[in-house]
């Protein structure tokens, strides 16, 4: 087994404040911008009375409850969004004090825990609560002939193993949604009566093994999650926050179950920055107060169906009101990256990708080592278990250079020094067969399916020059059957391409466009890990 | 029980001869510095504060007072242990919510050069720990010979034998009677603290407890650290992850989420009384052995120091703290005629509650990082 790393943090930028509720709720889209290289010249700048604040993508919902906050006290909010877990590593390595004053994550249970990041903020004042919750489809809560109020996670560890309950989480290492559904889990089929121990994650390993075969949808955003069950008529279930779960389906799509034997919930800790200046601490202790008055309180529980933390103001009507068992969150670095490891390593069902690279004439010279770096670079993120294809292509997929690896549990560094050598080799020549390599891909995913998270990759640096036009990969892709439609394209916009060539790819496939134009390729490819 | 009661007259007594003293020095500050502080020319002073603080120097009736007094002052909150982290330049005083740190921070402040006569720490009001609980847990706890509860069941008394008899055998809710039909009942049975090693509250609870696992001792050196220690550590290592201010859990609380038993300061809960809000199935229980939360003002500049003096003596700040829920040091009443129509939930008098002394910092320090050290956890 590697050693345990800490989740790691590309950030996400203003990524996500397209996506979160946005896109649930308008379609955007499937676009998103990889801007994650230096200040984007607006974050960094101090302006008096705007406060600079990291922020959980779904956070997205409070803007007209900040906006109205301006008016009230002056204090314009200017949010950037990121996946939570991805924040801490800004935090931890001292690039957000540089550019923001305030910190507002949907918890900082994970960044307590290493004693010189959480030096790094002050003043955590929690504003609203929602716990992580399951949202399911109530014909299978029928189905299961199940009371909603009183399911336990052994019942649904249960229903997974016998094949009657599918599900989608995003992915632990990048969002506190998933992360905490992690660790209730783990707490739940441990039996664990207290905080989880190491060896309480490794009792429970053969029975969470089983529950994560349900998982068949991953994602590094919320957003993208509820939009990808959106498509899927296969999955019954969804894990996120009860907030997210109401707001994203108020019509009752989805029967909100908290399981009796505990849950994890996040407390949105507005924290300033122990570095910020005097000026905007006083600011984020102005607004702070604001938002915990009892007329804010009541409007954001009746807005976000988050629940309220002062005392009278009573939840949201939509919210039950019987009390959970609070799950402890992991006191300790090493059993919360033990269990992230074997989450990646052992627990969850392996992932299937093929990286559909462009190598045409275009590419030679420095686009080329870029591509090779960032490859060496991703290398280093593979799972145990995982497949990994590299597919090369010009005119045509280069057939003689395409390479399969799977990570060899027993000495993983061994196949991915293998990976790295075959991107090492990597040559350019050739037009830029777009649709048709991407087909290819189909194919080669289509010849072994297994009980995996597939994917396709597709990195191009110029418009489709040779081979099948868009109209031939579109018909292709409706004939594909069922279950070979649900593996998303997700490409990037580099170089030359053609943003709304891709983002037809982005849409049709349920994938989602990630753009290196403004950020860099390797932080593409790693932010696209998240949905692998 | 002579100790303490004895302990407790001499500090009312100090109290006194204390208050009497400052009174003369804050009239002699008006007297003097009468002449140059006059319109609308204003100190502005900044410093750091509990979290159980902040909505007391929010308020805009406080601001009014203290305005009124040629004050403006900034604050920012952080765990009192972790003050000590913070840069101290351009603060002028520091507010932690007990003696320990502010030692360490007077320590420091004169290390950076400020001189000892301003840096004499102020205690202008206090408030003991309590636990609140939900109706449901607090009947299963009386019901079990873990507490008592008042006639009205919205106070009451924690056995702190009782509970830590209990947390030594890893005593679950589900072990307990009446627990079965709350889901939120469930699993170790552990009061939530805040971490020793960065708040107050956490480490003052780790000062009653072992106080009461010692014999009614307080540990003033390593061996009788060690003595306590692993009992200590399993209230610590059984919560997980610790928040840093008392703020966080005490809202989780309220929320509804969280464990059914917290520890806060008294004056959490008094502040929300006072301000007419509606408790729910709140129950507060003082432990029968508690300590007390002695809100220390290290000044660290002249200014600084003026303000602790007018927290300590202005009859109007008196009446302000009150209102947020502290108790101010000196007499008695004034905190008790404030808070008549909630005796239901509070227990004015602190009557059958032990004040347990606290040890020294440096004992209190190791304390907490015996407690908190993951060891072999993992």
């Amino acid at each position: 087994m590697r050693t345990s790393k800490a989740p790691r943090t590309r950030l996400l930028r203003r990524t996500f404040a397209a996506l979160g509720l946005a896109l649930l709720v308008t379609a955007t889209g499937s676009s998103c911008d990889t801007d994650r290289t230096g200040p984007d010249g607006e974050g960094a700048k101090i302006v008096p009375g705007v406060l600079r604040v990291l922020a959980s993508s779904e956070l997205t919902d409070m803007e007209p409850v900040l906006d109205t906050a301006t008016r009230t006290t002056g204090i314009q909010v200017r949010p950037t969004y990121v996946g939570t877990l991805d924040a801490v590593e800004q935090i931890a390595s001292g690039r957000a004090d540089k550019e923001y004053d305030a910190v507002w994550l949907s918890s900082n249970d994970y960044l307590r825990l290493d004693p010189d990041t959480a030096r790094r903020i002050t003043a955590e004042t929690p504003i609203m609560t929602s716990p992580v919750a399951l949202g399911v489809r109530p014909a299978t809560v029928a189905r299961l002939g199940w009371d909603p109020a009183k399911v336990t996670w052994s019942q649904l560890h249960r229903a997974v193993a016998d094949g009657r309950l599918s599900y989608g989480m995003t992915d632990p290492k990048r969002s506190n949604s998933g992360f905490s559904a992690l660790v209730s889990v783990a707490s739940g089929l441990s039996g664990a009566q207290s905080a989880l121990t190491g060896s309480d994650v490794r009792r429970a390993t053969p029975k969470l093994k089983e529950f994560f075969t349900g998982q068949k949808l991953t994602s590094g955003s919320s957003g993208w999650l509820a939009a990808a069950y959106g498509r899927r008529d296969d999955v019954d279930a969804l894990v996120n926050y009860e907030s997210v779960l109401l707001s994203s389906f108020p019509s009752g799509e989805l029967t909100v179950i908290r399981p009796t034997d505990g849950v994890v919930t996040a407390d949105y800790p507005l924290s300033v920055l122990t570095s910020a200046r005097p000026e905007a601490k006083d600011a984020a202790r102005r607004l702070t107060e604001y938002l915990r008055s009892p007329e804010v309180q009541e409007r954001i529980t009746g807005a976000t169906l988050r629940r309220p933390v002062v005392p009278g103001v009573r939840p949201a009507s939509a919210l039950a009101r019987d009390l959970r068992r609070e799950l402890p969150f992991p006191g300790s670095r090493a059993v919360a990256d033990g269990l992230l490891d074997a989450y990646d390593n052992t627990l969850r069902r392996p992932s299937r990708t093929v990286y559909v690279l462009d190598t045409s004439g275009s590419m030679s010279g420095e686009r080329l080592e870029r591509l090779k770096t960032a490859l060496a670079e991703l290398t280093g993120d593979f799972r145990d278990r995982e497949e990994v294809t590299l597919m090369p292509f010009g005119s045509a997929v280069k057939k003689a250079e395409v390479r399969t690896h799977t990570v060899d549990p027993a000495s993983p560094q061994k196949t991915l020094d293998a990976i790295r050598s075959d991107a090492g080799k990597l040559s350019a020549s050739g037009g830029t067969a777009i649709y048709s390599s991407v087909q290819e891909a189909y194919r080669f995913l289509g010849r072994a399916p297994g009980d995996t998270f597939t994917s396709i990759v597709l990195m191009t640096d110029g418009e489709n020059t040779d081979g099948d036009p868009a109209t031939a990969f579109d018909a292709f892709y409706r004939s594909l059957p069922a279950e070979q439609k649900r593996t998303p394209v997700f490409p990037i916009l580099f170089g030359d391409s053609d943003r709304g060539e891709l983002d037809h790819i982005a849409g049709l496939t349920g994938g989602q466009l990630f753009d290196a134009t403004k950020g860099s390729l390797d932080g593409a490819f790693e932010e696209i890990r998240g949905y692998q | 029980m002579g100790f303490r009661e004895h302990a407790a007259r001499v500090r009312r007594i100090l109290g006194i001869v204390l208050a009497v003293l400052l009174l003369g020095g804050v009239a002699a500050v008006l007297v003097t510095g009468g002449d140059k502080d006059t319109g609308t020319a204003t100190k502005t002073v900044r410093g750091v504060i509990g979290s159980e603080k902040a909505e007391f120097f929010a308020d805009p009736q406080v601001v009014k007072a203290l305005a009124a007094k040629g004050f403006t002052v900034g604050t920012e909150t952080s765990g009192s242990w972790d003050m000590e982290e913070l840069p101290l330049e351009g603060y002028d005083f520091a507010f932690p919510s007990s003696k320990g740190p502010a030692d360490q921070l007077r320590a420091k402040a004169q290390k950076q050069g400020a001189d000892t006569a301003t840096t004499a720490p102020l205690r202008p009001f206090y408030s003991p720990l309590v636990v609140v609980a939900h109706s449901a847990a607090a009947r299963v706890l009386a019901g079990n010979g873990l507490a008592t509860l008042g006639p009205r069941g919205t106070s009451g008394t924690l056995k702190m034998d009782a509970y830590l008899a209990a947390a030594r055998a890893d005593r679950t809710w589900q072990q307990l009677k009446g627990s079965a039909g709350h889901a939120e009942l469930s699993g170790t049975l552990f009061i939530t603290s805040t971490d020793p090693l960065a708040s107050n509250s956490g480490a003052l609870y780790l000062a009653a407890a072992s106080y009461v696992a010692d014999g009614g001792r307080v540990a003033n050196d390593k061996a009788a650290v060690t003595r306590t220690a692993p009992l200590l550590r399993k209230l610590v290592q059984v919560q997980g992850s610790q928040q840093s201010g008392s703020d966080a859990p005490f809202r989780d609380f309220v929320s509804g989420v969280g464990n059914p038993l917290v520890l806060v300061y008294e004056s959490q809960v008094a502040a929300q009384l006072l301000a007419g809000r509606p408790m729910g199935d709140l129950v507060v229980l003082y432990p029968d052995t508690t300590v007390n939360s002695d809100h220390t003002l290290v000044p660290i500049t002249p200014n600084g120091r003026a303000l602790g003096e007018l927290l300590s003596t202005d009859p109007e700040l008196r009446k302000l703290v009150v209102r947020h829920g502290f108790r101010p040091q000196g007499a008695a009443n004034e905190f008790t005629t404030a808070t008549d129509r909630h005796a239901a939930y509070l227990n004015q008098t602190l009557t059958g509650v032990r004040q347990a002394p606290v040890p020294t910092g440096k004992v209190l320090r190791e304390m907490a990082s015996r407690a908190r050290d993951q060891g072999d956890t993992a």
